[in-house]
This record gives structure tokens, C-alpha cells and sequence, in this order.
């Protein structure tokens, strides 16, 4: 990526500086992911305290060097909640967003490639799901389902595929009237191995891309659910359930609430950075 | 000899437009009754999973048999499923929703009672969030690649990481708890104090969809401006401003505009945090407070409610965009 042809052609300064322009974003992103995958593998190395111990002699003490980001009014430590949450939340981004992905990026794969009747159920079942408040949806599955991580990651995967079948689809259509799709229809192969093998690897960047962004938001709809009584349960570490907790205090001790959100925010940047620096990346490759 | 020369324009060749457009208009009408009917279906399989009948719900654990028996057969919920999902779909064409189990008052009042709020914030988030991102994302498109471009992409950047509960919790701190510039929650008397009420919810509310929409018109700026009819309107010497409102700002809009038809049903959504985060009374208040307390007619008739309104905000996006890029009546 980084070594330029021997042949620069005539646009070559331009192009150049904005070759190195680009990854700022990218490698923003990559830093703060970076960061955050550690902190959510090896909480128990930073953090300071034990998330959950509580510790009445040190009830709602404001960011003091032996509590960098106060205690609660158990005396929990901030920071090493912020800390373990990463754990929690971490956890949410990735399996909130690995079936949808793997599953719409499938089916938008062989609705693309197959077109007609399928493409038209397809477009009927993304007019339903995008009609329906995503977030009014997830909420009334989870309600019908109990509370919870584990009811939350169906809810999401119940809808969320669409999305990546739609991109998909849309990508796959274009690629599959190129030349190179006739010649494999020419050579005799399969159609699933036109689809899986040459159609999809040419069609998957977007849905990657929109991978990245869509993982910021499943860190804001765990903790939004977790906010409201129906993600992860307390005592647990996770962002949304320390906001909860904070809300009443926010007039006395902001820290409780201010620091968590600050996570959240940091981390679907981290997100948000990398998925744009990619695609702005991907969009110069092609 | 002389009348060939001049250019011989055909008078009028947009006779079938009024019914290309009124075609396109019926076949987005049509489109929406499969919509609505895989809603309905949905919304019906969603409420028959709810863990334990209704009726012990809302009895109780002691509840007599009797009572149990007589609640199910007031929700019509003693029929073969096929005969509750036609009844159901009844219920919705002739308006009669049931009663709301825990407060006792029809689904159909309530739902006419609450909506109105949701839609009034929404439309004011709207409103802010239009109001804001149109002027940045303009001025970020064309100083694009500067420190002003910069600025306000970080900006978005950040609004779009920012969690609706969280920003509505730090607003109510600020400016309603301690600047006490606004009221910390409720709804108020009378229009002008409804309109009070909602500033900091809306505005919250707005963040996001405002980041989205300026992501994206910025982008259709900058597409705009590298096309071939600015660069000639440029060089016909036509005023800047013309240029800016005639050419490009019509072309940007209308992506926009799609974009932020698929965004009321995130802005809807978000209403629901926003109305319990500032303790609003409408519908996204009345959505949680009822699946907390199992109420079930009132949480189908909401869904459905919403999922409606948002297929009619789609419609209307559609067909306003339709009229502006007569291309898209294909």
C-alpha cells in the first residue's frame, strides 16, 4: 500500500499527498480499538480495584489520585468499572454484529446473484424491517424475551441482517453483469461458486465498511438497552448500567455518569474513524 | 428556407408527466398494503410469544380461573389463532384497538392522546437537526480540506458516537438542574409552554440525525460541485448565490432527502429514550411504560401506530423526492 509504482504518473503529487492524508482516520481508529481490545481483554491489569467490591468508608468521593475517576455511592471505583465495561461492551459490538453480517451478507449475496421473485420478497421483508423503529422493535423483542445480553444479541440478529443483505444485494447486481461473471458461467462453474468465490470477494467492501458503523451503534443500543433496565443487569460493568446508576446524582457527583459516557463516546469514535478511513482506503484502491 | 435554421424544439413533450407522476403515486400507495399487512403479522407473532397469558399478568399469581377464562375471552384470546389474527386485523381497520389493561381507558384515545407529543418532538428534532446541519455541511463542502472542514467533521464524528441517553442527561443537568434556563422535564400547559418543554429533548434528539445528515449532504456538496452544469453556470457568469440555492443546494438535497426518510424510524426510536430520559408523556414513554407492565393491546397498537407513521413518512419522502428528480419515477 504504502510503496508507490516506479512509473508515478502526471497527477502523482496530488494523488501522493492525498495518499497520505488518507489513514489519519484510520489509524485514530485503530489506536483507540487498539487500546479498547486491550483494556477488554486484561481489565484486571489496569483496572485498580475490583469493579464490584464495595467500600463504605469511600461512598461518592470525587476524581482524587487514589480514585482517578471517584467511587459511586457504594463506593465502587469509577475507572475500574469503565474498565470491566470494556469487557461487556466490547463483547456487545462484536457478537451484536457477527451474525448479521455473516447471514446478510449470504442472503444478499444469492438474492443479488438471483434476482427476480427472490429480490422482490427480499425488498418487501427490508421495506418491513426498515419501516419498524429499530430500536422500538429490539426493545419490544427483548421484552417478550426477558432481559438481557443474550435475549438482545437475537433481537439484533432477528433484523439486523437486512441491512447487510440490502448493501450486498445491491453490489452483487452490478458485479454480476461484468464480464468476468459471464466467464465463469462460460467456464461451467457453479453458481454458488460464481456467488461465494468471485461475486461476493468483489462485493464485500461496502458491507464492511458499514460492518464498522454498525458496531458504534450496537455500543449504543447495549448500553441504551442497559440504560433502561433491559441490557446487561447490575451489579455488572457496563457503560449504560452506570449511566442508570449516575442519573440521580448527577447534580452531586457527576462522575459517576460523566465518565462512563465518555467510553461510550470514545469508543464508537474509535469505530466510527476506523470504518470511514477504510472506506475512504477501499474507495482509492478501487 | 429561413424557419429551418432556427432550432426546432418539439413543443411539449411532457404531456404523459402528470400520469407518470400520478401512476408512480398509486404504485407507491399499492406498495404499501403488503408493507402494512407483514407488520400486522409480525406485531401479532411478537405479542403471541409473550411468555405466560396476559391474563395472569395482569391478575396475578392467585388469580381465579374464572377471572383468567374471562380476560382471555374479552382479548378474544380462547379462538384458533387463525380467527384471533382475523379479528385482529379488524380491530385495526375499524379503529377499535381494546382496552389498555392497566389504565382501563380505550388503546385507540390513548394512542391519539400520546402520539401527537412524539410527533411534535420529532418534528422539532426535525427542525433542529435540518436547521444546523444544511448551513455546516455547506461550509464544511466548500472549504473542504481546510480547518473549518476539519472542525466540523470531527464535530459530526463525535455527535454520531454520542448516546442519546447520555446527551439528554447532561443537558437536563446543565442547563435545566443547574443554569435552570429550561424545565427539567414534563410537558407543560398550552402550546407555547408544550414547545418550552421539548427544546432539550429535541435538541438531544437531533444530535444524531443532525451528524447523519451532514455526513452525508457534505459528501453530495462536494459531488455537486464537481459536476459539469456548475462548472458551466459558473462560466455563463451566473452569481454565486444563484448557483449555490438554484444548482447545487436542489441536487444535494435530494440524497438527503432519502436519507432522512430512512432516519424517522431512528428518530422515532431514539424518542422513546429521549421521552424517559426527560420524563415527556407520549408514545415512546407510554411504549416502555407498557412493556414493562405487560400491557399488551397497548404495546400492539403502539408498534403498529409507529411502523405506520413511519411508512407514511416514507412516502412522502419518496414522492417529494419523485417530484424533485423526476429520473426516480422509473
Amino acid at each position: 500500500m504504502t510503496d508507490l509504482p516506479a512509473d508515478v504518473p502526471a497527477d502523482a503529487p496530488a494523488r501522493s499527498a492525498r495518499r497520505r492524508a488518507l489513514p489519519a482516520a484510520l489509524i485514530g481508529g485503530t489506536v483507540i480499538l487498539g487500546l479498547s481490545l486491550i483494556l477488554a481483554v486484561f481489565p484486571s491489569v489496569f483496572a485498580p480495584y475490583d469493579p464490584l467490591a464495595f467500600d463504605y468508608g469511600a461512598i461518592l468521593q470525587p476524581p482524587s489520585p487514589a480514585h482517578p475517576m471517584g467511587t459511586d455511592n457504594f463506593g465502587r471505583d469509577i475507572l475500574s468499572r469503565v474498565i470491566h465495561a470494556y469487557t461487556i461492551d466490547m463483547q456487545i459490538a462484536v457478537l451484536g454484529t457477527i451474525f448479521p453480517f455473516v447471514f446478510g451478507t449470504a442472503v444478499g449475496a444469492i438474492v443479488g446473484y438471483l434476482g427476480g421473485f427472490a429480490e422482490t420478497i427480499f425488498g418487501r421483508i427490508v421495506d418491513v424491517v426498515i419501516t419498524f423503529p429499530f430500536l422500538v422493535l429490539v426493545i419490544a423483542i427483548v421484552s417478550v424475551l426477558g432481559p438481557g445480553l443474550a435475549n438482545m444479541y437475537i433481537a439484533v440478529g432477528l433484523v439486523g441482517w437486512v441491512f447487510y443483505g440490502r448493501i450486498v444485494a445491491a453490489e452483487v447486481k452490478v458485479q454480476k453483469q461484468l464480464d468476468y461473471a459471464d466467464a465463469g458461467r462460460v467456464m461451467g462453474y457453479t453458481h454458488s461458486r460464481i456467488v461465494f468465490r468471485h461475486l461476493l470477494p468483489n462485493s464485500i467492501t461496502p458491507a464492511i465498511v458499514y460492518w464498522m458503523t454498525d458496531m458504534a451503534l450496537i455500543i449504543l443500543l447495549g448500553s441504551s438497552l442497559g440504560y433502561l433496565g433491559l441490557g446487561a443487569q447490575p451489579p455488572a460493568a457496563e457503560w449504560g448500567v452506570q449511566i442508570a446508576e449516575g442519573k440521580n446524582f448527577m447534580t452531586t457527583a457527576w462522575w459517576i455518569a460523566v465518565f462512563p459516557g465518555a467510553a461510550i463516546v470514545i469508543t464508537g469514535l474509535g469505530f466510527s474513524l476506523l470504518g470511514d478511513g477504510l472506506a475512504e482506503v477501499l474507495r482509492a484502491r478501487r | 428556407m429561413r424557419a429551418r435554421l432556427r432550432p426546432r424544439f418539439p413543443k411539449c413533450t411532457n404531456v404523459r408527466a402528470p400520469r407518470v407522476m400520478l401512476e408512480y403515486v398509486l404504485r407507491r400507495i399499492l406498495q404499501l398494503i403488503p408493507t402494512l399487512l407483514f407488520i400486522l403479522v409480525v406485531v401479532f407473532a411478537l405479542v403471541r410469544l409473550l411468555p405466560g397469558d396476559p391474563a395472569s399478568a395482569v391478575l396475578g399469581d392467585r388469580a381465579l380461573d374464572a377471572d383468567v377464562e374471562r380476560i382471555n375471552r374479552e382479548l378474544g384470546l380462547d379462538q384458533p389463532i387463525p380467527v384471533q389474527f382475523v379479528l385482529f386485523v379488524k380491530s385495526f381497520v375499524t379503529g377499535d384497538l381494546g382496552n389498555s389493561i392497566a389504565l382501563k381507558v380505550p388503546v385507540s384515545t390513548l394512542i391519539l392522546e400520546r402520539l401527537p407529543v412524539t410527533m411534535m418532538l420529532t418534528f422539532m428534532a426535525a427542525v433542529f437537526a435540518v436547521a444546523t446541519s444544511v448551513p455546516l455541511a455547506f461550509l464544511a463542502a466548500l472549504r473542504r480540506g481546510r480547518a473549518t472542514d476539519t472542525v466540523i467533521r470531527s464535530g459530526f464524528q463525535v455527535g454520531l458516537s454520542m448516546p442519546v441517553f447520555f446527551v439528554g442527561l447532561v443537558l437536563l443537568t446543565v442547563f435545566g438542574a443547574r443554569l435552570r434556563w429550561f424545565p427539567v422535564g414534563g410537558y407543560g400547559e398550552g402550546f407555547f409552554d408544550h414547545v418550552y418543554h421539548l427544546i432539550l429533548p429535541s435538541i438531544t434528539l437531533a444530535l444524531s440525525l443532525s451528524a447523519v445528515l451532514m455526513r452525508n449532504l457534505r459528501s453530495a456538496v462536494i459531488n455537486v460541485l464537481d459536476a459539469d452544469y456548475v462548472a458551466f453556470a459558473e462560466s455563463k457568469g451566473l452569481r454565486s448565490g444563484i448557483i449555490l440555492f438554484r444548482h447545487i443546494l436542489r441536487n444535494a438535497l435530494i440524497s438527503t432527502l432519502a436519507i432522512f426518510g430512512l432516519s424517522i424510524g431512528t428518530l422515532l426510536g431514539g424518542a422513546v429514550i429521549t421521552e424517559s430520559v426527560f420524563a415527556v408523556p407520549g408514545a415512546g414513554r407510554l411504549m416502555v411504560d407498557s412493556i414493562y407492565g405487560r400491557d399488551y393491546p397497548v404495546v400492539q397498537g403502539l408498534t403498529v401506530a409507529l411502523a405506520v407513521l413511519v411508512s407514511l413518512t416514507f412516502l412522502t419522502t419518496d414522492l417529494i423526492q419523485a417530484w424533485l428528480d423526476p429520473r426516480l419515477k422509473k
